[in-house]
């Protein structure tokens, strides 16, 4: 085939697996990066290397589901595995998206705050505008914000090099792992993987490659796609980590938050450096808040046969619609309503999610090997040596990951 | 085996099938469903014990409701069971899997299916797509129940019965009777497109490709261009030259435009000759322009011709056309001078010449004319349809104002499917 034909099918196909990556880099996973880096300089970043990977070997079997069988991964679960399985699934799924879209609005609450803004006034219009958009603008406009919406991600990579680390350094701690045995150490590096490989990107992936019905000859080409944003996932992650891991570090500045990380960063890499930061991270946040609700309805509206559909109206789409708007309502005033318990949220949120990665994973390595479904394309058996080394080598981390976040 | 009154597949999953001295032969696991008329019927159960799988047919059981399953036989005579794909399984094939509801025209999730007594057999009668189904699955119905009494509400059924069902899997299609199919033919086309527009891409080319070639027609032209060209690049390609040949011309020549090249090129030269010189032309045009949107199917008479002549040539004309509301008057040259409007050729001296009695003011576009001025002089001059006509002035096809609406208000098969 011709290299200009390939490109074209290439770009035919693009997208699910950019967009997921840069969703998956939402408020929760900017702030481990802020504190990762802060708190460790470069030392954590050798860990992006085989969280890539993984992330590769994992979203590559997903994605590979979506070219070929046509449906999302919540209606294979549900159609291989039994209402029972799926629903307890579901009900995960939903808590700990709850959680994610609290997490959102409070980084957007908090990233507007750092612009002078204040967040009762921000956050209510916020989730206002968010669910007009979506019920009552039309999908092709969403997606074009969506997509512009991924560029502003670059602004990590903007203030990484306004930072000007020391790449030597920086070369030399992501190649050559230098592990320390500290607990809090070890605890960090599993929070990267934990925030980096979440269940519900892989609903996400899937759906939206089988919604955009990609032939499986054009399968390589959506391969690519996958590697390309997971790649990118990790670049923007490593930048966030340089960008801490320069400016904090030496001075043994502890942040908490990717807010905090920005507001820290004005003294010492000047008002730019600090309002690229805030301006990712507002761009991150609303963009998870978008997403993630709107996502969760899907996933479990469609597992569950009910009606979906952002242009339905609450008769004729009732469970649809209220997931989707109690989501964005109850997210939003959790974050504006003083002393909520949001820090207990995010641990729940973060414990459901590890509880229900390894049957998330699980589901689709039996799916993905399953004739019936997959025909030819059923994993290789040296491919499924690594898929299971990766999903068991995650689910330990991620379960260790829950344990050490509890306690 | 008598049977009588009704129960649910799922209360009887996983219950002890008794021998006749009350030992359990095994735990039923799955149905076996056969084509029964007019309702598809049990032809056995799929028994499991200690991890082994027994076949035990529907004539050897003895008792058989809700409560206590038996047999006549002993484990002995039991035969073993292997899953086959080519059998229809109850638990295996239709739960949990989506199916199109012909009457309430959407797509639905099956929960649970019902069963009920007739003749002596059990026939599948209806399936629970509610959230009682998904509760009674869960093992929640009773709790289900107390909770909606707290809100003096009763817990719904949604039951579907199955004349209502059109499967999406070709296995089930085979099972169905012959009423649903007519359902479905009987649905709306735009309603048909939505449907497919709702399932995976698989499901929705196997259901397709299930209509008659006529439904096949209109479904497809109001589907997104993306669903289309799967469709058509899906089918072997005399089925879907046969189909394209079915549309209007501008319609078909819409559905080409998103094909590759040569699939397109291998189709046009397999539909008959002269509708394809009418897509080729159409073809050659901007998407988004008067070119675009126009058709080639118009009626056009000389100026000379009585309206007597004009109405019996019209009856015989008219039917191969998909919208007429007005005759156009060209000279010999195929310029276009005037217009009648049916109404003012109906209520017309039958004697007088179209000469006569045509509109000569007749507002037209050319081909570059944008689909929004397009839209805008439709609206202001209320018309039906609106000729594009060359810088000569022949008369080239018209845009019709359903065309124009599809594309100010697509209707939501032609939305981009979803969302995310």
């Amino acid at each position: 085939m011709k290299l200009w034909k390939k490109i074209l099918i290439f770009l035919s196909v693009m997208g699910p697996g950019i967009i997921t990556a840069n969703i998956d880099n939402d408020a929760s996973g900017i702030t481990t990066y802020s504190v990762a880096g802060a708190r460790f300089g470069y030392s954590l970043l050798w860990t992006l290397i085989p969280t890539t990977i993984a992330l590769v070997v994992i979203q590559e079997m997903v994605g590979r589901m979506g070219v070929v069988t046509g449906k999302g991964l919540s209606d294979l679960i549900r159609e291989n595995y039994g209402v029972k399985t799926t629903f307890f699934m579901m009900l995960g799924l939903l808590i700990a998206n709850f959680g994610n879209t609290v997490a959102d609005f409070a980084g957007w609450a908090a990233s507007m705050q750092i612009l002078g803004l204040s967040k009762y006034i921000m956050v209510p219009l916020g989730a206002i505008t968010i669910w007009i958009l979506v019920t009552k603008g039309s999908y092709r406009f969403v997606e074009v914000i969506l997509l512009y919406a991924c560029i502003i991600f670059v602004g990590y990579i903007i203030s990484g090099i306004m930072a000007k680390p020391d790449w030597s350094a920086v070369a030399r701690q992501t190649f050559i792992p230098k592990i320390r045995w500290s607990s809090e150490y070890i605890m960090m590096s599993i929070a990267i993987i934990g925030t980096t490989i979440t269940p519900w990107m892989q609903f996400y992936l899937q759906s939206s490659i089988a919604e955009k019905g990609i032939p499986k000859e054009h399968y390589r080409a959506s391969r690519l796609d996958v590697v390309i944003g997971c790649s990118i996932t990790d670049i923007i992650s490593f930048f966030i980590i340089v960008t801490c891991g320069a400016l904090l570090f030496p001075y043994g500045i502890r942040v908490n938050e990717a807010s905090e990380a920005a507001l820290a960063l004005k003294p010492l890499a000047g008002d730019y450096a600090s309002l690229i930061f805030a301006i990712s991270l507002a761009n991150a946040s609303l963009l998870g808040a978008i997403i993630v609700p709107l996502a969760t309805a899907y996933y479990i509206c469609e597992a569950m046969g009910w009606e979906a559909g952002v242009n339905k109206s609450f008769n004729d789409a009732p469970q649809f619609m209220w997931i989707y708007t109690l989501t964005i309502a109850l997210g939003s005033l959790l974050v504006l309503i003083p002393g909520a318990p949001l820090v207990f949220l995010m641990v729940l949120s973060a414990v459901v999610n590890g509880l229900l990665l390894p049957f998330v994973l699980v589901c689709a390595v039996f799916l993905v090997n399953s004739e019936k479904l997959m025909g030819e394309y059923v994993n290789s058996r040296f491919y499924n040596y690594i898929s299971w080394g990766t999903v068991v080598a995650v689910v330990c981390l991620t379960t260790a990951w829950v344990i050490t976040s509890v306690i | 085996m008598p049977f009588f009154g009704d129960l649910f597949v799922s209360e009887i999953l996983k219950k002890p099938v008794l021998d006749p001295k009350g030992e359990e032969l095994g735990r039923v696991r799955d149905l076996v469903l056969v084509k029964g008329e007019p309702f598809p019927k049990v032809s056995a159960l799929i028994i499991e014990k200690k991890k082994k799988l027994f076949n035990l047919r529907w004539s050897d059981l003895s008792i058989f409701n809700k409560r206590i399953i038996s047999a006549k036989l002993f484990d002995e005579s039991l035969h073993s069971y292997e899953f086959r794909e080519t059998d229809l399984l109850i638990v295996r094939d239709i739960f949990d899997k989506q199916i199109v509801d012909a009457n309430g025209i959407k797509v639905v999730r099956v929960n649970d299916v019902k069963l009920e007594g007739f003749d002596s057999e059990a026939i599948l009668i209806a399936v629970d797509v509610g959230m009682r189904g998904i509760m009674r699955r869960l093992g929640f119905e009773r709790g289900g129940e107390d909770v909606m009494r707290i809100f003096r509400k009763r817990l719904p059924y949604n039951l579907i019965s199955w004349n209502y069902l059109q499967p999406l899997e070709p296995k089930l299609t085979k099972i169905s009777l012959t009423v649903p199919r007519q359902m479905v033919s009987e649905l709306h086309p735009a309603d048909i497109a939505e449907i497919i527009s709702q399932v995976s891409q698989k499901d929705g080319a196997s259901f397709f490709k299930g209509l008659d070639l006529e439904t096949a027609a209109e479904a497809l032209s109001e589907l997104q261009p993306d669903i289309q060209a799967a469709l058509i690049t899906g089918m072997d390609t005399d089925k879907a030259a046969d189909i394209l040949e079915e549309m209007p011309p501008d319609e078909a020549a819409d559905v080409l435009s998103d094909l590759p090249m040569d699939k397109a090129k291998e189709l046009l030269e397999r539909i008959e000759k002269e509708e394809a010189e009418d897509i080729q032309e159409l073809l050659s045009h901007e998407e988004d322009t008067a070119g675009g949107l126009m058709t080639n199917e118009f009626i056009a008479y000389p100026p000379d011709i009585s309206v007597r002549e004009a109405i019996e040539k019209f009856r015989k004309d008219a039917e191969e056309v998909e919208i007429v509301y007005y005759i156009y008057v060209t000279d010999e040259k195929e310029r276009l001078i005037g217009v009648v409007s049916l109404r003012e050729l109906l209520l017309a001296d039958f004697d007088s010449k179209l000469s006569a009695v045509m509109e000569i003011k007749v507002k037209t576009v050319t081909p570059e004319t944008d689909e929004m001025d397009v839209g805008e002089i439709v609206s202001k001059y209320n018309l039906v349809a609106l000729p594009v006509v060359d810088a000569e002035g022949a008369l080239l096809g018209i845009v019709t104002v359903d065309d124009i609406l599809d594309r100010i208000l697509p209707p939501a098969a032609k939305r981009k499917r979803r969302r995310v």
